[in-house]
């Protein structure tokens, strides 16, 4: 089974090896906009150019590839126009699949690292097609893909609702959820300003604005 | 959220210790928090094993757990934020003028 965490220094919370091994079902499990093997493919690029590790994937057009990388190892270097050029041959939904896959990935390899702890080795590919659910009420706005609503980062990847419903879930084991983001006296592990302290110096050595 | 956290709470901070490390943070075992966040991120494996060590002394095992989850869910949303060009209000941007300035972050917008 995955996400034991036996090799952890601590014991870790079993809501995160619950969190991490849905995440890793879903990995694997044919997607909104990409197969099982396509969303794996993924992972395996984005980790490729983050960590610079495995082969590169065989399944992914190149253009995808790219877009995993960027999104795993340079997102600060993105740009509008590099958005546009990768969904005018993408599609902007396949697009926002792949910043989902990519982000949640990045969160389980950094939570791995942070506690001295191998990363996990990818999922076995699931058969099947993705559902191709397309996101009526998805418009463009101030942001540079469309979305749900207005400009939120809780609305992000809206455009395909799978890939929004799977960051929120990530959200609240890891950091609060977003209802619980209002509490500021809240304390666990750590105050609320120990974490916001963490959040803020990460951002900054993410380059990361927002 | 760490201003309106630490003022909700009167805890000390100096939000300079964000960007520049020589800068004592104030906050409680927040210089330890800081060395392990540096260390998860841009650190070697013999920086993250001292780090972890140091922020288990303070914070206990739930702590550094906790500490390891919020880098962990930051690097999530900081590539959603900038992969899907996600804008700051005008309202947060207003009220974190100071802030930004203090901690020398304006450079860092590319919207």
């Amino acid at each position: 089974m995955p996400f034991t965490f036996d090799a952890a220094p601590v014991d870790v919370r079993p809501d995160i090896g619950r969190l991490f091994r849905r995440e890793w079902n879903r990995l694997a499990t044919p997607g909104t906009w990409w197969d099982g093997r396509e969303r794996v493919d993924i992972a395996r690029a984005a980790r490729r150019a983050r960590f610079g590790a495995d082969e590169a994937p065989s399944s992914l057009p190149t253009v995808a590839i790219e877009a995993a990388g960027a999104t795993s190892s340079r997102p600060a270097s993105i740009r509008r126009s590099w958005v546009e050029t990768i969904a005018t041959d993408l599609g902007y939904p396949r697009y926002v699949e792949i910043v989902g896959i990519t982000s949640r990935l990045a969160a389980i390899d950094t939570f791995h690292l942070a506690l001295g702890m191998d990363p996990e080795s990818p999922p076995e590919p699931e058969p099947g097609e993705p559902s191709r659910t397309e996101e009526p009420h998805a418009r463009p706005g101030a942001a540079w893909v469309p979305m749900v609503g207005g400009a939120s980062i809780t609305q992000a990847l809206s455009l395909v609702d799978a890939e929004s419903v799977a960051q929120e879930d990530m959200h609240g084991p890891l950091y609060l959820t977003y209802e619980g983001m209002a509490e500021f006296d809240y304390v666990a592990g750590l105050s609320r300003a120990q974490m916001e302290l963490v959040a803020a110096r990460t951002s900054a050595i993410n380059e990361c604005f927002y | 959220m760490l201003r309106a956290s630490t003022e909700v709470t009167s805890t000390p901070l100096d939000p300079r210790s964000i960007t520049d490390r020589s800068v004592d943070p104030l906050l409680p075992d927040g210089s330890i928090l800081l060395d392990f966040v540096d260390a998860a991120l841009i650190g070697d494996d013999s920086e993250r094993s001292a780090t972890r060590s140091a922020v288990l002394a303070v914070v206990g095992p739930t702590g550094l757990v906790d500490a390891a989850g919020v880098i962990a869910n930051f690097e999530m949303m900081n590539r959603i934020a900038d992969a899907t060009g996600m804008p700051v209000g005008k309202g947060t941007l207003k009220r974190t003028a100071e802030w930004r300035d203090l901690i020398g972050i304006n450079g860092l917008n590319h919207l």
